[in-house]
């Protein structure tokens, strides 16, 4: 069970499935980061448990690529405890990294080489051999649909193709746990479609998925689990059934909210705004705008 | 249409832009480091600027008190070739951020055209060649007070053609440097320029023997040539008005300005494609079908790991696509040919180098370690966002660094390789001692110098696009250290060969060279094991500086 609390005054429980009984791929225990007199991330605990297809959400601002920041070893915590695969990321960064891949916010691109040029390079900084590297390289360009302009440099990519490739350069060592910060923003319905069936291939040969997403539409129909972080608190964590389940136990009968009233089931937009308060402002403080 | 008012609320928005660029870069912490740099390197150049004026307007006040305003051209010739060579040489010391970026904004044509040429003006080249102008103006006014108005307006527009003529140069190399095709053509012209100057020296070298009547001739011509290039024109615009013909010196004033518009066209050209969203993109045409590419097997380095091997690959290949970083790196040739037509030829009578030649194969090795700089001492530089894959990956930063310190030795062994061809072709094959000596300063030069740049580059790292030529945010940190640290060796080394020649052995020089190198390597060795600690206490300032947009 994980409690789950809200500063709009929500408070319920989420409780977790069994997978939650096998070692965590993905835990932290007390994770904070001050930059200044700003806390940005405070005290989060994260389980993520083998397999998942984790959603990591929250407002803009809230604390989310801090958090994944660190998770992958690029940003020190100012205070807690992060585990991957059970190997403590401050005393072993090398070995957790060995097993991870990472598609951090900037795409973690040379924008100087190829496309091929770049993932053979990944490949062997990930430790595989020269002629292991070409050959995954050669099938990830493919599965990408990036191998028709094999000499076109990376800086000249559009951003769907410079996502497909840093996707492609975190997935070449085959890792274990992937983390994607912001994988679908700014991709087209076609290179998402590409993105959302490579994610489903790993997921389905027991791979750990973490992601950030703004696009909840996306989440929803990809990810088992989910945690909602605001103002750098950890204020939801569980399947999702566990979080429509706190919320609807928090919201008092009869008190006629859309979807709980007619029957139907919240969606992840509803119940991330019931979870986050989400207000927002009418038009006419911008009445110059059209 | 955009109006007049619109156009200067821009440019009022653009230098305000512009000045809290500059103040806001004081106020972290590496503004303060920044902001003493500043003050160390604006003090130099204030010195070598003070030094110019001086020389300029001594000089001027001298030949026109003596009624030879003709020999302005003395003066006016350097100052053109500092301020058309300083900015390539030194790219170091140009700080001018992108102006192309503005280009998002609804801005005139016009408007980006002034602020491309306002931006150049804050170059150090135009500043110290703007003050050594000063000074011929005022050494002309204190000789001759009534040219003052006149030789105002002729240095004024001589001062306008070298703006315009160093803006124009840079943006054409950069259009030329930008695709596979030009970029070839642009080294096979380089190649022929060179081959072409080699005849200059014989020439000269052959007419320098005896009293030859063709010398004289050849010097006439020489200066009637002078006498028709902007320098020439501008000093001849001077002269004739002095001599009281004004119709002459007017006519030399339109000449000049008339090409300082011929140049300006030539910019235009260039500025206005970039203002019209030009891209320069080498990527062929999207085939109609695709195809499953086969994938080059990466390279192999004997006795390096396969992450250095990997890192040393990605190095090459991003130099190697990036035509201004190779101009600069073949720049210590063309010192050596600028050498041979200046006071290394040995028909100057004075000057310290016509009596060493040997000493050219140690400056051109010396100057081939100084045009690394940029890579050195801000190598990361160049990979930007490519930094967050360095820590995401599995590797450690020492084998980062050490492939990165292996393609700058590979560069300079390279570059030393090619001088010591160089050198043995203008003056002949260095003694055997010189070049032992010079291998043995390499030895103890070369990993001082990438042991303060591994530094530099995790402590002051600065964002750098290959692509273009100057034009680049540099930190003055780094441009300050690492002028100490080349100081430093350069001295070393001089002190070395001194020594060496006081004893008439120069093997001396490399004895010395060796015991300096027992001591450089532990220190490079000391850092490269350090690395991946202050890798990691620094990243957020890395990652911050090289992934910023």
């Amino acid at each position: 069970m994980l409690f789950v609390h809200s500063p709009h005054g929500f408070a319920g429980y989420a409780r977790f499935e069994d997978s939650m009984d096998l070692a965590p791929t993905i835990s932290t225990q007390g994770l904070s980061r001050r930059f200044g007199e700003l806390v940005a991330v405070d005290g989060v605990n994260l389980r993520v448990a083998p397999g998942q297809f984790f959603g990591f959400l929250g407002p803009n601002g809230a604390g989310k690529s801090t958090t994944i920041k660190m998770l992958t070893g690029l940003l020190a915590p100012s205070a807690g405890r992060i585990e991957i695969l059970g190997i403590d990321l401050n005393a072993h960064p090398v070995e957790v990294k060995r097993q991870i891949g990472v598609v951090p916010e900037g795409m973690a691109l040379f924008g100087r080489l190829t496309g091929a040029e770049f993932l053979s390079f990944a490949g062997r900084m990930y430790g595989l051999d020269r002629t292991t590297a070409a050959k995954r390289a050669a099938e990830l360009l493919d599965f990408m649909q990036l191998a028709d302009q094999p000499k076109k440099l990376v800086t000249d990519y559009s951003h769907g193709m410079q996502k497909k490739l840093a996707l492609a350069a975190a997935v070449i060592h085959g890792p274990k746990v992937l983390f994607l910060d912001e994988p679908f923003e700014g991709v087209d319905a076609i290179a998402a479609g590409t993105l959302k069936s490579m994610l489903q291939g790993m997921i389905a040969r027991g791979a750990t998925i973490f992601l950030t997403s703004h696009v909840l539409e996306i989440v929803e129909r990809l990810c088992s689990h989910v945690a909602i972080i605001h103002q750098g608190r950890l204020v939801a964590q569980g399947s999702l059934e566990e979080l429509r389940a706190g919320v609807e136990a928090q919201t008092p009968a009869g008190s006629g909210n859309g979807a709980q009233a007619s029957g139907e089931k919240l969606t992840l937009e509803q119940l991330f705004l019931r979870i986050v308060g989400g207000e927002r402002r009418t038009e006419q403080e911008l009445s110059w705008l059209g | 249409m955009i109006s007049t008012v619109h156009r200067r609320s821009q440019l009022t928005a653009i230098a305000e832009l512009r000045w809290r660029m500059f103040v806001n870069g004081l106020r972290s912490k590496r503004g303060k480091m920044e902001l003493v740099s500043r003050v160390i390197v604006t003090a130099a150049f204030s010195f070598g600027g003070f030094g110019g004026f001086a020389a300029a307007a001594g000089t001027a006040w001298y030949v026109v008190s003596q009624g030879k305003a003709e020999y302005l051209a003395l003066i006016l010739w350097p100052i053109f070739f500092f301020w058309q060579v300083f900015p390539v040489m030194a790219t170091a010391f140009t700080n001018n951020p992108d102006s192309g970026e503005l280009l998002r904004f609804p801005l005139s044509y016009r408007s980006y055209f002034l602020i491309r040429l306002a931006y150049g003006y804050f170059d150090p080249a135009s500043a110290l060649g703007s003050v050594a102008l000063f000074g011929v103006l005022l050494g002309t006014s204190v000789a001759r007070p009534a040219l003052f108005p006149w030789a105002l307006l002729v240095l004024l527009t001589f001062a306008l053609f070298n703006l315009v003529l160093m803006q124009t140069v840079f943006a054409w190399l950069e259009r030329w440097l930008a695709q596979r095709r030009t970029r070839e053509i642009l080294g096979v012209l380089f190649i022929l320029s060179m081959l072409s100057f080699q005849l200059i020296g014989p020439a000269i070298e052959h007419l320098g023997k005896g009293p030859h009547p063709e010398f004289s001739r050849a010097a006439q011509i020489t200066a009637q040539i002078q006498a028709i290039l902007p320098p020439g024109i501008a000093a001849t615009a001077i002269a004739q008005t002095s001599h009281g013909k004004l119709a002459l010196g007017s006519l030399s004033l339109v000449v000049l300005a008339l090409l300082t518009a011929a140049i300006g066209l030539l910019l235009h050209l260039r500025l206005r494609a970039q203002f019209r969203g030009e891209n320069l993109s080498e990527a062929a045409a999207r085939p109609k079908i695709a195809h499953v590419q086969d994938v080059q097997v990466g390279w192999e380095l004997p006795a390096f790991s396969p992450s250095v091997a990997a890192v040393f690959e990605k190095e090459v290949r991003y130099l190697a696509r990036s035509g201004p970083m190779l101009l600069t790196l073949i720049m210590p040739v063309f010192m050596l040919v600028i050498f041979r037509m200046g006071p290394m030829n040995p028909m100057r009578q004075s000057g310290a180098f016509n009596r060493t030649p040997d000493m050219a194969f140690p400056g051109a090795a010396a100057y081939a370690i100084l045009v690394l700089t940029n890579l050195v001492f801000n190598s990361f530089g160049g990979d930007a966002v490519g930094m967050q894959f360095f820590y995401a990956s599995p590797v450690t930063f020492r084998q980062i660094v050490l492939a990165k310190n292996l393609t700058h030795a590979v560069i300079l062994l390279f570059n030393t390789a090619l001088a010591w061809i160089a050198v043995s072709y203008l003056y002949g094959t260095p003694h055997l001692a010189v070049s032992i000596a010079t291998l043995a300063g390499l030895l103890f030069a070369v990993p001082l110098n990438f042991a303060a740049g591994n530094l530099l580059s995790l402590y002051s790292p600065r964002k750098r696009d290959f692509s273009t030529f100057g034009r680049q945010n540099v930190s003055q940190t780094t441009v300050l250290a690492s002028f100490g640290v080349q100081i430093v060796i350069v001295a070393l080394g001089i002190a070395g060969f001194v020594i060496a020649r006081l004893y008439h052995n120069l093997w001396i020089a490399t004895l010395l060279f060796l015991i300096f190198a027992v001591i450089s390597i532990p220190i490079y060795v000391v850092v490269l094991n350090r690395i991946d600690g202050i890798a990691l206490q620094r990243r957020e300032t890395l990652l911050a500086e090289l992934c910023r947009a």
